[in-house]
């Protein structure tokens, strides 16, 4: 209402904050594990003064740097881009509530680099201990990273008292903040384990390829408990209604949760054959499924914790469409048209019937809908509904549907896009 | 259409806008400087063998390490910025970068191909041949990117021009109607070059300050190259200063007053910067380049606010005082600096017992 719409249609309906953070939250959580794993690989290495594994380390060190800090870390600014585009409104509140949140989480990014920078580089000139403390300092810089995060990312799906007092503390320490922060942590731990695979298969030594082979199963399988409990209690945590959004009354999000059931026993199966001793070539391309498990597996997670949300952005506070809950009544009495900044045809007459819609089209539903794209294609559900079946669709928004937003417009306005979508996206 | 019907309404901030600006002002020069090392010494090890030959790849074996580190660090020190960029500016920033979505968002992709093409020309031990083509797309890519910003800045500076989005809403803006658009652009990578020549020239001084042999022949090149740009970069400044609407420095303004005032500053430290670097003085050349890069950055800091003031001004915003996570935020600074300083030294330390 207050911003710009970036008029996209087929990439929009959220795909492309999908891809992004799917794949930046996945990296990200292996920044934090992954960290923990080199740390305590480094450990293991020294202890057994066993010079194949610290080798091993500084490979895997490598393939961490170069995919955390240039591929995790500009994801991370592809995130930020990627929602502004497309929820400026939202962003904006994030932004500004938690300005010093994301400051702190700077700073932690800050030690993080220069850390990890260090740690990669002085293998063979720090002395042992300051080289761990290295290792321990980018761990910790990591893991507080993850802990500043999940309080602004859980603030949007459970905002609980900030939406009465708008407290900076209210928001962060939200009702799923801890539930998460221990599902997170573990995930990150399980993360560094599938990880651990991929770069383990290519050793050249048997004997040590097996090793580490079954010591990242151990990363994989050990958390695997203590992040079924943290479901659990995370899943607990949740206000009733959000947990009944998810479960039962959004259709749309069945098959996320069912590849989330799947692929934990393939996770675990995939982990214990990873432990048996197979020829290179097969562990490499049992390691790469492994990962690709690993990423549906936290994919369908990430769409059922956005699912929940549904209608809203920041739940209670901030509709889908940026439509604030509080100013519902008075949009519809106003009119979506007269009361958004960026609309061209205020006024709708004979002449402007498509123009005025599709405006409408945009402020409403192009936030959550594609046209003929991957995610949430407008066009096929139309083209799925009659017309009346279309009508009713709109009667019982926010109702019967609750994961979709009461329409937010006047009477005309609801005529002007129904016709907008059975003559202009229908065809 | 009436542009300030069009801009949006600022959300409210927690503290005093001085502060989120003092904040916003110090990361940025923060920001300038790695972005200037970053793409200064990336484009000299990129264009100099054109001329030099191989004998230059001595130089460009130590801008190669370099590069990833000063890659990272200029993304890491610009995300506080933008931040704070957002807080205090946000209503402005996120409608510019709508405007130019798919350039805004394809610069995500530009940076992650530079900067593994940084990586990679850091890894190939030879670096003639297919070598300068990894160096050469990733300075390229970032001089796109930063092409990119300045259209954004300039967007966002005019709300004059944001009624085009009725004619094209799928973020293609480039805002060529903005006669300072090309030379701001140009002043500020005059200015990468300059500095990235004199970040050449102090690196190789810190070396040999610590017992390095070699390296006198990359300080005079590093100094050449710092003169070379600054005086360049006096015709794109006065370009720019000329292409700027005259009240940016119009004196019977406040604005522009100080505007031109920091500008004469930046005149006035640039010279003793370049007599210093070109009589072999590298460390007080330094200080007198940050300087001048510090008194442009309060210059851009001026020129925004003058180019919003029909608009909006800063005590404008809304304020509801929430100055406790900012305390948590000072904290966790003052211990990222310890962190990062105690890491330094022990590194610094440990390179001193191997030598």
């Amino acid at each position: 209402m207050n911003y710009p719409v970036w008029q996209l249609e087929f990439l929009g309906g959220g795909f492309l904050i999908a891809v992004i953070a799917i794949i930046h939250v996945y990296i990200a959580q292996f920044a934090v594990g992954g960290g923990l794993f080199l740390v305590l690989t480094e450990h293991l290495g020294r202890r057994n003064n066993d010079p194949g594994i610290i080798d091993y380390v500084r490979r895997h060190t490598k393939f961490f740097l170069l995919l955390t800090m240039v591929f995790g870390a500009l994801t991370g600014v592809g995130i930020w881009f990627t929602i502004s585009l497309l929820n400026p409104s939202a962003t904006s509140v994030l932004i500004h509530t938690f300005v010093f949140a994301w400051s702190t989480e700077w700073t932690f990014f800050v030690v993080e680099i220069v850390s990890l920078f260090i740690y990669y580089y002085t293998f063979d000139t720090l002395s042992e201990r300051k080289h761990l403390i290295m290792g321990w300092i980018y761990f910790g810089a990591a893991w507080m990273s993850l802990f500043v995060i999940n309080g602004i990312i859980d603030f949007m799906l459970t905002p609980g008292a900030w939406v009465e007092n708008n407290n900076f503390w209210s928001g962060f320490f939200n009702p799923t903040f801890w539930p998460a922060l221990f599902f997170r942590t573990f995930f990150s731990i399980m993360i560094a384990g599938l990880f651990g695979f991929l770069t383990a298969s290519f050793l050249k030594d048997k004997k040590l390829r097996t090793t580490m082979l079954r010591y990242s199963a151990k990363w994989l399988l050990v958390p695997f408990v203590l992040f079924l409990a943290a479901s659990w209690w995370y899943r607990a945590s949740l206000p009733p209604h959000i947990e009944e959004i998810i479960f039962q009354k959004m259709p749309q999000l069945r098959p996320f949760i069912t590849l989330f059931m799947a692929c934990s026993p393939l996770l675990i199966l995939g982990g214990l054959i990873m432990a048996i001793r197979m020829p290179s070539g097969l562990s490499r391309s049992m390691a790469a499924v492994m990962l690709l498990i690993g990423l549906m597996y936290f994919g369908a997670f990430e769409f059922l914790r956005e699912g929940g949300r549904r209608p809203y952005i920041i739940y209670d506070y901030m509709y889908s469409n940026t439509i604030l809950k509080k100013d519902l009544d008075q949009v519809a009495e106003a009119g979506v048209l007269q009361q958004a900044k960026w609309i061209e045809h205020k006024r709708i007459t004979p002449d402007n019937l498509g123009a005025a819609g599709r405006e409408l089209f945009n402020v409403l539903c192009l936030s959550c809908h594609s046209i003929g794209g991957p995610l949430n294609d407008i066009r096929q559900q139309v083209r799925m509904s009659s017309p009346e079946e279309l009508n009713l669709i709109f009667a019982t928004m926010g109702k019967e549907r609750p994961y979709m937003p009461p329409f937010a417009g006047n009477e005309f306005e609801k005529q002007v896009l129904i016709k907008f979508l059975n003559t202009n996206i229908r065809r | 259409m009436d542009a300030v019907s069009l801009i949006p309404a600022p959300d409210a901030i927690p503290v005093h806008w001085f502060w989120l600006h003092l904040l916003l002002t110090l990361t940025t020069f923060l920001h300038f400087v790695a972005m200037n090392i970053m793409l200064g010494t990336g484009f000299i090890a990129f264009s100099t063998p054109f001329w030099r030959g191989n004998d230059v790849l001595p130089l460009n074996s130590h801008i190669a390490k370099v590069l990833p580190y000063s890659i990272a660090f200029t993304i890491n020190l610009g995300v506080a910025p933008l931040l704070f960029l957002q807080v205090l500016y946000g209503q402005f920033l996120y409608t510019s970068s709508i405007l130019m979505a798919t350039y805004w968002l394809s610069i995500v992709g530009l940076l992650i191909i530079s900067y593994y093409a940084a990586y990679i020309y850091r890894l190939v031990d030879e670096k003639t041949g297919l070598a300068r083509l990894y160096i050469g797309a990733s300075i390229l890519l970032l001089l796109v990117v930063s092409f990119l910003f300045s259209n954004n800045i300039s967007i966002m500076q005019m709300p004059e021009v944001w009624s085009t989005y009725f004619s094209d809403r799928t973020g293609w803006l480039l805002n060529f109607s903005d006669a300072a658009l090309v030379p701001r652009y140009l002043h500020f990578i005059a200015s990468a070059i300059a500095i990235g020549g004199l970040a050449i020239a102090l690196y190789f001084e810190i070396r040999q300050r610590r017992g390095a042999k070699d390296g006198d022949e990359w300080i005079k090149l590093g100094c050449n190259w710092f003169t070379g740009a600054t005086i360049i970069n006096f015709g794109f400044g006065f370009w720019f200063l000329g292409a700027l609407p005259t009240v940016a420095y119009d004196p019977a303004t406040i604005g522009g007053k100080i505007f031109f005032i920091l500008v004469v500053g930046s005149v006035a430290t640039i010279i003793p910067a370049v007599a210093s670097a070109q009589t072999g003085r590298i460390i007080p050349a330094t200080a007198w380049a940050l300087g001048t890069v510090l008194l442009m950055t309060l210059a851009r800091d001026v020129l925004r606010l003058t180019y919003l003031k029909p608009y909006f001004s800063l005590p404008d915003l809304p304020y509801v005082p929430q100055y406790s996570s900012f305390v948590v935020f000072l904290l966790a600074f003052a211990g990222g600096i310890f962190l990062v300083g105690w890491m330094l030294k022990t590194v610094w330390n440990a390179k001193k017992e191997v030598a």
